[in-house]
């Protein structure tokens, strides 16, 4: 055991300094690859922003590897209420989706050859359809 | 983030002599596909240049969205209906999005609506026609909003951090919107004689429109070069037009439709012969180049064009007006909510 450890005084009872209060939240979020969007990926406790920064790239750029980094205080973030406010859709939506119109390709066909409406498709964005 | 600059600065000026050694670094970063971000440094006329096309397409988002809005109260069914009000919400909060990424390039959203209803910047040419019916709802939704994903799938291998992240999110909800389109245009298609002829007119209003939706002639674009060399536009407009030429003809052919030369009065109609017909004739140069592999068709009407990006189209007007008046009534709430002295709310009457 060290000298230091050996000489640790066995104290009880309150502590005689107050209490210091926690440190800020910060959310964190990082960016994985230049161009793609900012992701949420957790957060940090930390005196202030640039703190928060330093520890956040302790820890999360330490998790996977990214290029850049945003921390934002979480008291700034305000959350909607998912008892009370209505944030989903409740009632059927298809129609404001690409899935709602699943037809189409069967209503070419009484006008187009299955070879043609290949091609016509052919420029719909693949991650759409 | 942002960078503020006084609108005067922005200004495309070949004259302005910056750093060649940054220049070739930024130049650099484009040819290895890097993504320029609102912090980076960029050449004056590559701000200017993004701000103009991300202006210019917030602009025509938010003005695209009233032809089509005139249409919500007298959809044909409810569910018509719904997607119509969809199609438009979402058109708007593309131009929301839009404006926010201009503000990161250097001037802000109260100017640009500000310059958009005083007529000092512009949005797409093809929003100064007018919808007289519901088929004119299809073939917006079918043709431009078709001729829309075409452009911006182009942009959207471009070279702005933030403008191409947005324009990746609006294509998948434009698809949408085209889908909705092509659905509109089947059932008008696959419909009675009365809604053949309906849909037949529409087309004839918006065909030629939509072509020239791509903008001019590449030898008469002048911003084209320098901009495909910062991949600002990564394909130029020529080579949009054929390849939107190569997909809708052979779909509109086999759909029943043809494809006219129309005489139109000042309000964007297609005239009357004497004998009651519509001025029009067939395309005479519409045909199948087999060996250039592409569809061949007769010049658009330039003249136009430029007669009507100038302000003297159909609708130029009316589209400014309604947008001014919607900007003009909301002052107050905007004044309000800023702390400001804001009076009394306007009257209606």
């Amino acid at each position: 055991m060290s000298k230091v450890r050996e000489c640790v005084p066995e104290r009880t009872g309150e502590l005689d300094f107050p209490v210091e209060g926690d440190f800020k939240h910060y959310e964190v979020f990082t960016q994985l690859e230049h161009g793609k969007r900012h992701v949420h990926a957790g957060h940090v406790d930390a005196p202030d922003p640039r703190m928060a920064l330093l520890y956040a790239r302790q820890h999360y750029g330490r998790d996977e590897p990214c290029v850049n980094m945003w921390v934002v205080p979480s008291d700034a973030i305000l959350s909607a209420n998912d008892d009370q406010d209505v944030i989903w859709p409740r009632t059927d939506q298809s129609y404001r989706h690409v899935r709602g119109y699943k037809d189409i390709r069967s209503r070419w066909k009484e006008f187009r050859r299955e070879c043609d409406i290949e091609e016509y498709q052919k420029e719909d964005l693949k991650e759409a359809f | 983030m942002s960078l503020s600059a006084a609108t005067e600065e922005l200004k495309i000026d070949w004259s302005i002599q910056e750093d060649e050694d940054r220049i070739g670094e930024f130049q650099g970063r484009i040819d290895r596909r890097e993504l320029v971000e609102p912090g980076d440094w960029m050449p004056h006329n590559y701000r200017v240049g993004m701000l103009r096309v991300a202006e210019h397409h917030a602009n025509s988002e938010i003005v695209g969205a009233l032809p089509e809005g005139e249409w919500i109260t007298r959809a044909p069914s409810l569910r018509r209906k719904l997607a119509l009000i969809a199609k438009v919400q979402d058109e708007v909060g593309h131009g929301q999005m839009l404006y926010r990424v201009s503000q990161d390039l250097g001037k802000t959203r109260d100017q640009m609506l500000r310059d958009l209803i005083t007529g000092k910047t512009r949005y797409h040419n093809v929003f100064n026609y007018p919808a007289p019916t519901w088929a004119d709802v299809a073939m917006i939704q079918w043709l431009i909003d078709g001729a829309a994903i075409l452009n911006q799938k182009s942009l959207a291998e471009g070279s702005c951090g933030p403008y191409i992240r947005i324009m990746k999110r609006i294509n998948m909800e434009e698809a949408f919107h085209f889908k909705s389109g092509e659905d509109m245009v089947l059932t008008l298609m696959s419909g009675t004689r009365r809604q053949k002829q309906m849909c037949q007119e529409a087309f004839d209003r918006w065909w030629w429109p939509t072509i020239m939706f791509f903008g001019p002639p590449d030898k008469e674009s002048t911003k084209t070069g320098p901009f495909m060399v910062w991949r600002i536009k990564t394909a130029t407009n020529d080579t949009l037009r054929q390849k939107f030429i190569d997909r809708f003809v052979p779909a509109a052919l086999d759909l029943g439709l043809k494809i006219h030369i129309s005489v139109k009065d000042e309000n964007g109609i297609i005239k009357r012969k004497p004998d009651g017909t519509l001025d029009q004739i067939e395309d005479p140069e519409l045909r199948y180049d087999e060996e250039a592999g592409h569809w061949r068709f007769s010049r658009p009407d330039w003249d136009e064009f430029y007669r009507v990006i100038n302000g003297d189209g159909p609708c130029n007007k009316q589209r400014v007006a309604l947008r001014r008046f919607s900007y003009e009534q909301g002052a107050w709430v905007r004044r309000t909510v800023l702390g400001q002295y804001a009076g009394l709310p306007p009257s209606r009457n």
